[in-house]
């Protein structure tokens, strides 16, 4: 697996340059509590030609910080951004409670307690 | 300008197997506009998987996320978890993982084959695509013990051996399932009133399921190559025992229709060579060791793309499982699809997307 730092100030611009719809295939996006409120963002992409190879952007940032969507650069990243929103409660760019989890059930189970 | 409804489908609805709700706006009968919402069966296996279970216990949890493709799923994790460990499992392990795989996807395939059939309004058919179907559960129980949850693959291997009566019991039943196969094959291919619910209708292009990212055999139906079994050797020997990938280019319900019969012959061919080809060993490898640093592992599940994340902290509990289900993928385009089709489309366009619910929201 691939391992590509980056920030949230590069994200769109390291993924826009990194993802060719036509060579590309996006897997998912992830998060991963670290503790301390601080959320590990990954996201996963392989290449049609040589799919073993799995390339991750990966990123941490504390919960409260507003992560970038790439839903510009690729149409059917919305849904797993709308997991991500409800399952760790955090806040992600043009992305709504409510998708996962009814708005009135538990927050952010996926976080550390 | 024509008036425009607002029509819901589901949660609960008699072309929906699934607790998925979509909700269109038609215009002249036309759907303009869909959306969808997907959340009503999570279950927190994920926040399960990584608090209440120890890492190997979790196989058999995951093996609970589906009833439909539980073996790609446990076997998917069993991988992950390998990878973590840094164990090698025996070859016949892997042989006999594929064969459960496949025998699933069989039944898999006839059941999603049968419901759109019954969704375009062929109830005959249904029932006959759905008795066919029956023998492929009749071999998962012989060779798992268990119709629907199989806990088939463990971590390190297997946890059953193929008895040879059983291997010879699939060769015979494949004598008798290949012609009433070949009957479904000319039916769905040629019924003409089939073809008017399913030729033309709900087609995605092979642009749309690229941009879209979807997998499985909606992706493939429109063009799209894509297969977990085409692209890795590491953990299964997929080609070894003769995949092939099946394709289509018009990307309507009928030609996932045909993906999915096509498929059922390879792995029909698949496990024959499993069986023919079984390699002598053991059935697991164990370590006493503890899941270590982080890990991804794909599988072509019957849906598509099965992707499980995994991050170990040497201890008995795992700090974080991420399951990615094939429908998950799929949804996007699910909702895009439907617009400029008939409102009475619907029900045959969803049956071929063969939507997996309690996957995608776990």
């Amino acid at each position: 697996m691939n391992r590509i730092e980056t920030s949230f100030e590069n994200l769109k611009k390291d993924i826009a340059a990194f993802y060719k719809p036509q060579a590309h295939h996006f897997i998912t996006m992830n998060g991963v509590d670290l503790g301390n409120d601080v959320i590990e963002y990954q996201w996963f992409f392989c290449d049609y030609a040589f799919p073993s190879d799995i390339t991750m952007f990966v990123t941490r940032a504390n919960v409260d910080v507003q992560v970038p969507s790439i839903k510009n650069i690729i149409v059917s990243a919305w849904l797993p951004e709308a997991e991500l929103v409800d399952l760790l409660g955090v806040n992600i760019e043009d992305t709504q409670k409510g998708f996962v989890l009814e708005l009135d059930s538990e927050t952010a189970p996926l976080r550390k307690k | 300008m024509s008036t425009q409804y607002n029509i819901p489908v589901g949660a609960q609805h008699i072309s929906l197997l699934e607790p998925l709700h979509f909700k269109f706006t038609t215009e002249n009968e036309k759907i303009i506009k869909t959306e969808a919402n997907v959340g009503y069966v999570h279950r927190g296996i994920e926040q399960a998987c990584c608090s209440k279970f120890k890492f190997r216990q979790v196989s058999f949890v995951v093996g609970r996320v589906c009833g439909l493709c539980s073996i790609s799923h446990t076997t998917c994790y069993s991988q992950v978890a390998e990878k973590l460990l840094k164990l090698d499992i025996p070859k016949r392990a892997k042989y006999l993982r594929m064969l459960v795989i496949e025998l699933d996807r069989i039944h898999s395939h006839l059941l999603c084959l049968s419901h759109v059939a019954e969704n375009s309004g062929f109830e005959a058919l249904f029932m006959k695509t759905m008795r066919h179907r029956e023998f492929s559960m009749e071999l998962l129980e012989a060779v798992c013990g268990n119709r629907i949850q199989y806990d088939f693959s463990i971590i390190g291997g297997v946890a059953r051996d193929l008895r040879t009566d059983v291997a010879q019991s699939i060769l015979d039943k494949f004598k008798i399932f290949r012609p009433q196969l070949d009957e479904l094959v000319d039916i769905y291919k040629t019924n003409w009133s089939l073809s008017l619910k399913n030729k033309g209708i709900g087609v995605l292009s092979k642009e749309d399921a690229i941009r879209l990212n979807v997998v499985g055999p909606f992706a493939r139906a429109s063009g799209l190559g894509v297969d977990v079994r085409n692209e890795t050797e590491e953990l299964l020997p997929w080609k070894e025992v003769g995949f092939e990938i099946i394709t289509d280019t018009a990307g309507d319900v009928h030609a996932r229709n045909m993906v999915r019969l096509k498929e059922i012959y390879v792995s029909m061919k698949i496990i024959e060579n499993i069986i023919n080809g079984l390699p002598e060993g053991d059935l697991i490898s164990d370590t006493k060791a503890f899941p270590e640093g982080e890990a991804v592992n794909r599988i072509e599940a019957p849906r598509g793309e099965l992707f499980y994340y995994a991050k170990g902290n040497k201890t008995q509990v795992l700090e974080r499982l991420k399951i990615k289900a094939p429908t998950f993928s799929n949804i996007p385009a699910m909702v895009e699809t439907f617009t400029n089709n008939e409102y009475a489309s619907v029900p045959a366009i969803i049956g071929s997307y063969d939507p997996c619910l309690s996957c995608t929201s776990r």
